[in-house]
């Protein structure tokens, strides 16, 4: 059976290598606002597993800040927004195969991502916090070497961690929110770093977990996210972002969710 | 977060119907593109053996996941937008295609060459040979690990999410988003799995009993 593995795996390879090929030499479609307009519909990709930016409520529909942006956006522009219900591993791909015109799905913005994407002004930022039991002394980084630390998969709050600790820190991964917010509660790691409001809640409705609050990892702006080649409608959304960060528009949705006014949003 | 209300009960209830739909199209689909697999790969002739055992190994080899992928998105790097429905059935029907065949070529080869052999001496061609000599005898061998593959295959259908499919897996992964209640809302899409995978086993268990009865005559 070893020789047919072998004379079969030079003919796969060329195929998966060909498909890759083509993924590439596929030209993502340059849009404009005029066919957005004259279609009369934006298809804007969200989650809704990232509470409160985007969860489904209790009619099981798509609700949350990014939601409510979105539709702000929509009444702004005049067109029905289909909303698509995305997850943080599928919203690059969901983009740039034109299947969704743009997301607002708490997308941090970093130069790495920038590479694939176009990002708009902030629109939000997140907070990211360092939970653990009441009973460990944490207060920077540094206190983090040695002991495993919880993340969802592929965030921000991964990278730096990652980064910044390297071997020191043992990472563990999870696929959600929900699960990594569990795991701190049943022990499977020392701490986590995950949304500070949401963190907040959750272990408050658990108080037999004696987790606290312990330090703010980063206070991270999202933007809007664009293919690369989208400048006309880029331009449109940071007028958006710019307007109605001014009329106050903004600021209300961010008061329904999170109970505060809108934290300081730098522009670039 | 809010608290589970029926909605949401409800709500998983729903997605079931598209595990049960996407499971039932994958079964008919790979039934039909396994059944092609596996008498291409009990043939005589050497070509269709050989891009039978290609295809199996293409789709043996790589994830179930990416192979998802690929025919969602690829499709529409080629311009050929299949959306995530047709785009999950295709998925799921090569690749169980694919098991499928490797499967049933078992059974077929599994059927005695004495009794090929007495159907060619009574005359009979490839199809009535096949249809009516080999494959009610390969029936009976292959109905226990069919029926664990698709056991498998409803299961499995859980991967579609990835190509934005709400079934029941995925929609309790958005409840549990919601509500953080992850016991409650993973043991009901549990309960659920089992009450679609446990008649299926059952059915098998019949199915097998009464074709080793027409045995034993």
């Amino acid at each position: 059976m070893k020789w047919l593995t072998r004379t079969l795996t030079a003919p796969l390879l060329l195929g998966l290598v060909l498909l890759a090929g083509i993924a590439m030499l596929a030209p993502a479609k340059a849009q404009t606002i005029d066919e957005i307009l004259s279609r009369g519909t934006i298809n804007i990709g969200v989650l809704v597993d990232l509470p409160p930016y985007g969860i489904l409520n209790d009619k099981q529909e798509p609700d949350g800040y990014d939601i409510d942006v979105a539709k702000l956006m929509g009444t702004y522009l005049g067109v029905k927004v289909n909303l698509v219900p995305l997850t943080s591993p599928n919203r690059i791909p969901f983009l740039l195969t034109n299947k969704v015109d743009l997301i607002v799905a708490t997308f941090g913005i970093t130069p790495e991502r920038a590479k694939q994407v176009m990002f708009s002004i902030p629109y939000s930022a997140i907070e990211n916090v360092v939970f653990a039991g009441k009973d460990k002394k944490i207060t920077s980084m540094d206190d983090l070497k040695g002991l495993r630390v919880g993340v969802p998969r592929g965030t921000v709050q991964d990278v730096i961690l990652a980064k910044t600790l390297g071997s020191a820190v043992k990472i563990a991964r999870f696929d959600d929110d929900p699960s990594t917010y569990q795991a701190l509660l049943t022990g499977q790691v020392d701490a986590i770093a995950e949304t500070g409001l949401t963190g907040d809640n959750f272990y408050a409705s658990h108080p037999e977990g004696n987790i606290e609050r312990k330090f703010t990892l980063l206070q991270q702006p999202n933007g809007i996210t664009m293919r690369k080649d989208q400048f006309n409608l880029h331009q449109w959304v940071n007028t958006f972002i710019y307007f109605t960060k001014n009329n106050g528009e903004l600021n209300a949705l961010w008061e329904k969710w999170f109970h505060k006014p809108l934290p300081n949003l730098p522009v670039f | 977060m809010r608290q589970f209300n029926l909605g949401d009960f409800e709500f998983l209830l729903l997605a079931t119907r598209w595990t049960i739909l996407l499971s039932v199209y994958a079964a008919i689909g790979g039934g039909i593109v396994g059944l092609a697999v596996a008498l291409m790969r009990t043939a005589t002739n050497a070509i269709p053996r050989w891009i039978a055992i290609v295809y199996i190994r293409i789709f043996q080899g790589t994830p179930l996941l990416l192979q998802l992928f690929l025919v969602f998105f690829g499709g529409d790097m080629l311009g050929l937008p299949l959306g995530a429905w047709l785009s999950a059935v295709l998925g799921f029907s090569l690749n169980a295609g694919a098991f499928l065949g490797e499967i049933w070529r078992g059974a077929i080869q599994a059927v005695p060459n004495g009794q090929i052999e007495a159907a060619k001496a009574l005359g009979l061609h490839y199809v009535p040979r096949m249809w009516r000599v080999v494959l009610p005898q390969a029936m009976r061998v292959a109905i226990p690990p069919t029926v664990g593959f698709l056991v498998n295959l409803i299961k499995s259908t859980s991967l579609a999410a990835i190509i934005g499919f709400v079934e029941v897996t995925r929609a309790g992964q958005m409840l549990n988003n919601a509500t953080f209640k992850p016991f409650l809302i993973f043991g009901i899409v549990s309960a659920i799995y089992f009450a679609l995978c446990w008649p299926l086993t059952l059915t098998s268990r019949r199915l097998e009993k009464r074709l080793a009865l027409s045995l034993k005559r």
